[in-house]
């Protein structure tokens, strides 16, 4: 008898010996429909929902989204470059509607931790037992002056996907060969933390193969970045003279803009661009400010095994609006996050402890159409906090070895349909 | 499929027995022996499924293969230092026992 089987058998008993019960106390009838609500429908929520329903399919589990079409960022960059069309970063929730979760397409505006209520935009409330909060970045507008919601009109962000991401397509397009194209990149900690330098590495294959006369220009806010070595190895073979970045040091960072005659300003000089990409200082979703569990920092700190939040009972918090460094804010760590926060979900519900685990996180980078790298973590959730394991991870070999980036760019294709599958159902 | 529905049976079933307050439950490592979808094999391998799908491709599918296979695959990986795939990477960081508890559930959770 296989190991399962044997679950079975004990299962069978045990169903008897429940027959045997008298009545379902109120608090158990509850339990067994325990009211699941997550805000925010993108890696982290799409996922949570889908496990929750999944593992507890009693529960009502609703998911709280205000846009009908969810835009994936990852793979955004190979729009941006005219590599890849928009439509195929395009998802709905149809699959999570058939899997009998209830999606409510409109924006949480509220929460009350203590009344357990969750109000939307139409001013109709959602009471839950449990509340996962997915709910992403949100811009600190200001933070570089003259960047405002009508500013990234002009020099669009694209650092969240779709709209954004083919103004950023049109702009690059419609530049004059010679033209210069500046990129602006924050402070961390922000979203996808390669994900500037794999852009910067598209539009200079962009550049070199439409407007080889053009440049590019980093003004960057960091000083040392991800995957580094990486990178600049395949700026100086792939694209010889057609980046430049200035670091922290250089004071490439940016602290104003004038969209009008789309400028931007360090603290050393004004640079005008022909296309300019500011992606700006970044925080947690409004929505886990307005419920209570951002710090000061801006983020969200979390209990790293259930992902319940450290500042308010029974909210769980997912994804980018975490604190959950070393892991970095990547579709795949918020994909895996909220599977865990599921799984833990559903042990407490089934009366069991919380159980720490393994945890893993992957990202790869485009240099070019047909070459890519990448950078592998993994950690430990025990002690209260997750830590890198020591010896394990790290980056892809450099040398630009053509059939090891080759086998990457593959890989990351094949990872980009599984983790959308596994999102979206 | 069966599997997976029959897991989620199990997990109903153990939410209804948690919930009833005055029975005594099971203790906590048989109970969570009985419900497969969130022993420690299944949690440590939702790193798995972020990659890895049926359908296969350039990233191959881990169906349908038995567990010691399975197990000798991610130990060969863990014993190359010199190696430079994203899965040498990543199984450097896992104990053996991580990766016989990985390798069973993987092989147990197959559709059929
Ligand atoms: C250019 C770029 C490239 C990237 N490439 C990769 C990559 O290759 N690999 C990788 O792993 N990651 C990549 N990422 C990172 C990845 O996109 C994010 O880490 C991931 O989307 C985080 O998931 P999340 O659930 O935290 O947030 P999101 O996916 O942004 O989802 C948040 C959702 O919440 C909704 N929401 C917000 N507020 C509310 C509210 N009040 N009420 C209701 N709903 C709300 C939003 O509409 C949105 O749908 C990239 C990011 C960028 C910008």
């Amino acid at each position: 008898m296989t190991a399962f089987a044997q679950t079975r058998r004990e299962l069978v008993i045990g169903m008897a010996g429940i027959a045997a019960l008298a009545d379902l106390s109120p608090k158990a009838a509850a339990q067994m429909k325990a009211r699941l609500v997550v805000v925010g429908g993108g890696f982290g929520g799409a996922t949570a929902a889908r496990f929750l329903k999944q593992l507890l399919p009693n529960a009502s589990v609703t998911l709280v989204e205000p846009d009908t079409d969810y835009y994936a960022c990852p793979f955004s960059n190979l729009v941006i470059a005219g590599l890849r069309e928009l439509e195929a970063q395009r998802f709905g929730y149809d699959g999570l509607r058939a899997r009998g979760i209830d999606i409510v397409h409109e924006r949480a505006t509220d929460v009350d931790p203590v009344a357990h209520t969750v109000t939307l935009g139409s001013g109709a409330m959602l009471s839950y037992d449990r509340l996962v909060l997915s709910p992403g970045v949100d811009f600190i507008w200001g933070a570089i002056e003259g960047y405002d919601e009508a500013a990234a009109q002009v020099m669009p962000h694209a650092w969240k996907a779709g709209a954004q991401t083919a103004l950023l397509r049109r702009q690059l397009e419609a530049m004059k060969d010679g033209g210069l194209v500046v990129m602006s990149v924050p402070p961390a900690p922000f979203r996808c933390p390669p994900g500037p330098y794999e852009r910067a590495s598209l539009i200079a294959h962009y550049l070199k193969t439409r407007k080889p006369k053009s440049r590019l220009l980093i003004l960057d806010a960091q000083d040392k970045f991800s995957k580094q070595p990486l990178f600049e190895e395949a700026w100086a073979h792939l694209y010889p003279g057609v980046i430049e970045r200035l670091g922290a040091d250089d004071f490439g960072r940016v602290i104003a803009v004038n969209p009008a005659v789309r400028t931007l300003a360090t603290d050393f000089e004004n640079v005008t661009a022909d296309v300019a990409n500011v992606i700006p200082p970044q925080k947690a979703g409004e929505i886990a400010h307005r419920a209570g569990v951002a710090d000061m920092t801006g983020w969200c700190p979390i209990d790293p095994i259930t992902f319940g939040s450290a500042l308010q009972p029974d909210i769980h918090v997912l994804g980018d609006a975490t604190i959950a460094a070393p892991m970095p804010k990547s579709a795949f760590s918020a994909n895996l996050q909220a599977k865990l926060c599921a799984t833990q979900i559903a042990r407490v519900l089934a009366g069991l402890a919380p159980e720490p685990t393994v945890l893993a996180n992957t990202c790869y980078s485009y240099l070019s159409d047909d070459a890519a790298v990448s950078i592998a973590g993994v950690y430990t959730n025990e002690g209260g906090k997750l830590k890198s394991v020591e010896g394990a991870g790290g980056l892809s070999p450099s040398g630009s070895d053509p059939v090891i980036q080759g086998n990457e760019a593959l890989q990351a294709a094949a990872w980009f349909r599984t983790i959308t599958e596994q999102t979206f159902g | 499929m069966q599997a997976v529905s029959a897991a989620l049976g199990v997990v109903t079933l153990a939410l209804l027995l948690a919930g009833c307050g005055s029975v005594p439950s099971w203790p906590d490592e048989r109970s969570a022996a009985a419900i497969p979808a969130l022993d420690h094999g299944a949690t440590l391998s939702l790193a798995c499924s972020g990659c890895h799908s049926p359908a296969g491709g350039a990233i191959p599918s881990l169906e349908h293969r038995p567990a010691a296979l399975i197990r000798q695959s991610l130990m060969d990986y863990k014993a190359e230092a010199d190696g430079t795939t994203v899965m040498h990477r990543m199984m450097h960081g896992y104990s053996e026992a991580d990766i016989d508890a990985i390798s069973t559930y993987l092989a147990r959770s197959a559709t059929p």
